[in-house]
């Protein structure tokens, strides 16, 4: 049922707006400040980004951080291509040039020297120093930086830097409600509104587990595994434990009550015990 | 279902309890034949019963722990009226699996009646429904009982072990004015561990500048002059050779440090305390003693291998050079280009590695370890084991996962018992061999008596600088709280512990602190360490995942202390 409504467009990423974050960030990108998209993993941050760069009619470059991600691997460097060296644009300095919206996928990844190069871009200035080409670029119109990351687990020990995090407009994520998520799984995964219910339902509860031995809650993310697997035409039981229990943790006991509990919520009615 | 089945499911079903109580809820089995009772943080199950009645029980229990049918307020009045009791059951227990429909499981939809839950939209209105004369049936078998008495032990049980805090420890006074206390140490200690450690950067200017110094100076301070391009014998001195080699830089003569061992043994090493109320040291008020391990037979000499923690702890303590004629890299060695370039010109094979990159190569780092033994962690901890074991378990891992890297450990366990008898056990001095004697020496502590953490914290430190022999230096705590001692109350001690740390750092020495499994006083020990040098984590096996970030975090701020002064 909601997932009816984004559908007039067929080529939009599917992205299904949960408040007023499409509005915010619009109004970000326009008034060309910097937006970070806060949330845990698998709740459609970079979903997002790509319904954006749509709307915008911009294109999208993603750079995925992680942590040895250099300066250099960001603006560029130069190689050597027969007997001269030859400058190659990186990521962030073809997204200045073209102006298109440049996303840094979990930007706490990289190491914290790297992400300063973003700051004159991120704040009035919109300028990128390359300094090894002695130039300084002044974004292209329509230009757009963002960045996410998951504030959740460890916040504590891997954050943004303050001068990082106050040049960007922060857009807050969390897990859908219930019934946009059902639409949700259904339309991403082609499975019947019951079906789609169940896994959703399961979801919440997983969500309502304070910590119980498991990092991170089930996102949105494997629940539409699931529900895939189950399109595929595997059982829903054994569907969940592929898609669920099996990437949320390692440890044996954990899986073995992630099991019971898929047992329960998703198994067989008449057979509730297996 | 099989008995055998049913004895094996029920810990499993803890997950499905926790999830639909909101918290954390562990499943028991009871004697065969009781009905299903729950004690608010326990629910207990008839092994015995079908597999369908068990989540019924389960889910009524679980849903009524949510709901806040079991608050103290409500269950007072039914402690003495076990007919009341039943009959506020049969309504609250519709009316809590009602108000929890949304994430109950669709089996159990068709549990609560929802006529019954339409009565009662609080448990306040359940209890006067249930006190009144208007007819309630009974509840269904599978809801259990109520058993307000042990509910509200139980309670009260929690209560006091929160106000205490420590329940190892005899409380010698009460702690009063607390905070007031904490205030006046943290005035004191002008510069505050945390300016440094913040893995931000530190939010102060001074911080800043002073990583920017030292980001800047990393980049040219090494790697040397670039080598001739005339001269051939260079290329072969290039980073491909001993890439991988990995060695200390400690030196440590072994002649003082006997004599600093018959020192120990024989009197002790006095230290100062801080003293918060009259803003000054001590002198030589606390002795330590290094008291030599004993072994028990029994003792498991196993050495487990801690692969998972090596990945994370591999690139701690390494010195990061920039790297000349490397085969791939982020900058281009000009040098090396014109050199393969010329090389090329000339008709011969050019070297392909002209790049620079920066890498972490040899190993400079010693770690001491400091192990709490103190009476608390004899507490139940978390998954059914004693604070102590997690812990034991933590530090093998850690000390083993550093050891093989090829840093130099030392492991000292620590408990006291009044400031003349601070006793420190070296279960592995920086210069023992990592063998099964060690492992034997570890397995073999008993927790036991109080700490004094600031004299601990004293003495390693003190241990670490003489023995350690490298640059770079960390003092890890495994604590489960701050401890009580002789006179040496709650915001007492944290004062002389966070002076304790703020010398140490002074002096270049990194410190961290970790707490594993439940800790009672973690609030207070993130006070003292600071918020980035403190973690707390549930299980041994989380170690991999924050050790990292905290231990380079603090090798980093130690190192611009040291340059600074």
């Amino acid at each position: 049922m909601n997932g009816a409504i984004p559908a007039a467009d067929p080529t939009r990423p599917y992205y299904q707006a949960i408040g007023n974050e499409e509005a915010v960030f619009k109004a970000a990108y326009r008034q060309g400040l910097s937006v970070v998209l806060k949330g845990p993993t698998g709740c459609g941050k970079t979903r997002f980004v790509e319904a954006m760069a749509h709307d915008l009619g911009r294109t999208l470059i993603t750079v995925a951080c992680h942590d040895d991600l250099t300066t250099a691997d960001l603006v560029g460097r130069y190689l050597l291509r027969g007997g001269e060296t030859v400058w190659v644009d990186g990521p962030l300095t073809r997204a200045v040039r073209e102006g298109a919206i440049c996303y840094l996928d979990e930007v706490v990844e990289a190491r914290q020297d790297t992400t300063v190069v973003l700051h004159p871009l991120a704040d009035y200035r919109r300028q990128l120093p390359i300094e090894r080409l002695g130039v300084t670029l002044d974004a292209a119109p329509g230009f757009g930086l963002v960045v996410s990351y998951n504030p959740g687990y460890q916040s504590v020990l891997k954050d943004l830097k303050d001068s990082t995090r106050q040049r960007m407009v922060a857009i807050e994520f969390g897990f859908p409600a219930a019934q946009i998520e059902e639409g949700i799984v259904e339309h991403e995964a082609g499975v019947d509104s019951a079906t789609a219910a169940e896994l959703v339902r399961f979801g919440q509860a997983i969500r309502r587990l304070e910590t119980g031995g498991l990092r991170e809650v089930a996102s949105t993310r494997v629940l539409i595994a699931a529900a895939r697997l189950i399109a595929e035409g595997l059982p829903v039981c054994t569907a969940a434990e592929a898609a669920i229990a099996g990437p949320l943790t390692d440890d044996v006991a954990v899986n073995r009550s992630l099991k019971q509990m898929i047992n329960v919520y998703l198994g067989d009615p008449n057979r509730p015990d297996h | 279902m099989a008995d055998g089945a049913d004895a094996d499911r029920l810990p499993t079903l803890g997950m499905l309890a926790s999830a639909l109580a909101g918290r954390s809820v562990a499943i028991d089995a009871q004697r065969p034949g009781d009905p299903t009772w729950t004690d608010g943080q326990t629910v207990f199950i008839d092994p015995a019963l079908p597999a369908r009645a068990c989540l019924e029980a389960i889910a009524v229990q679980a849903s009524m722990i949510a709901a806040g049918s079991l608050d103290p307020d409500i269950l007072r009045p039914l402690a003495r009226h076990s007919r009341l009791a039943t009959r506020y059951l049969a309504v609250e227990g519709h009316r809590a699996l009602a108000a929890n429909a949304d994430v109950l499981p669709r089996v159990l939809a068709s549990l609560g009646d929802p006529d019954v839950a339409k009565r009662s939209n609080s448990p306040a209105e359940s209890l006067s429904l249930a006190s009144g004369k208007a007819a309630i049936g009974d509840p269904p078998p599978e809801f259990g009982v109520i058993r307000a008495k042990k509910l509200l032990a139980a309670g009260a049980r929690a209560a006091k072990q929160d106000e205490q805090e420590n329940p190892g420890h005899v409380p010698r006074s009460k702690r009063q004015q607390e905070l007031s206390e904490f205030d006046d140490g943290e005035v004191d200690d002008t510069d505050s561990p945390d300016l440094f450690s913040s893995p931000v950067g530190g939010g102060g200017f001074i911080g800043k500048w002073l990583k920017k110094m030292l980001s800047s100076a990393r980049k040219t301070g090494s790697g040397g002059g670039p080598p001739g391009a005339d001269n051939p014998t260079h290329r072969i001195n290039s980073g491909k050779r001993g890439a991988h080699a990995v060695s200390s830089l400690a030196a440590a003569t072994s002649e003082n440090v006997i004599d600093h061992e018959a020192d120990l043994s024989s009197r002790g090493v006095k230290y100062p305390e801080w003293d918060v109320n009259r803003k000054s040291y001590k002198p030589d008020w606390c002795t330590v003693i290094e008291i030599e391990p004993v072994t028990k037979g029994s003792a498991s000499p196993a050495i487990d291998d801690a692969i998972g923690l090596r990945r994370p702890l591999a690139r701690l303590g390494m010195g990061l050079h920039r790297r000349h004629r490397q085969p791939q890299g982020d900058d281009i060695d000009i040098d090396a280009a014109v050199e393969a370039h010329v090389e090329a010109m000339a008709g011969s094979v050019p070297d392909e590695a002209v790049y620079l990159d920066s890498l972490r190569r040899q190993r400079d780092l010693s770690v001491l370890l400091l192990l709490d033994i103190s009476g608390s962690t004899a507490e139940a901890g978390t998954v059914g084991r004693t604070v102590h074991e997690q812990q034991r378990t933590a530090i093998a891992n850690l000390t083993v996962a550093l050891h093989d890297l090829g840093d130099r450990v030392a492991l000292y366990a620590y408990y006291s018992q009044g400031r003349a008898a601070v006793s420190m056990i070296p279960v592995k001095r920086f210069d023992d061999h990592l063998d099964s004697q060690v492992s034997r020496r570890l397995n073999s502590l008993e927790p036991g008596a109080y700490s004094r953490l600031g004299a601990a914290i004293r003495h390693g430190s003190a241990v670490l600088e003489a023995r350690g022999g490298t640059s770079r230096r960390l003092l890890v705590v495994l604590s489960d709280g701050l401890a009580y001692d002789h006179s040496y109350e709650r915001a007492y001690g944290a004062a002389d512990a966070r002076r304790a740390l703020t010398e140490a750092r002074r002096r270049g020495t990194g410190c961290v602190c970790l707490t594993v499994g439940a800790g009672t006083d973690v609030e207070s020990l993130r006070r003292v360490f600071g918020n980035t040098a403190h973690a707390s984590i549930a299980r041994p096996d989380e170690l991999a995942s924050v050790i990292g970030p905290l231990f380079r975090s603090a090798i980093r701020s130690a190192e611009v202390r040291r340059r600074v002064s």
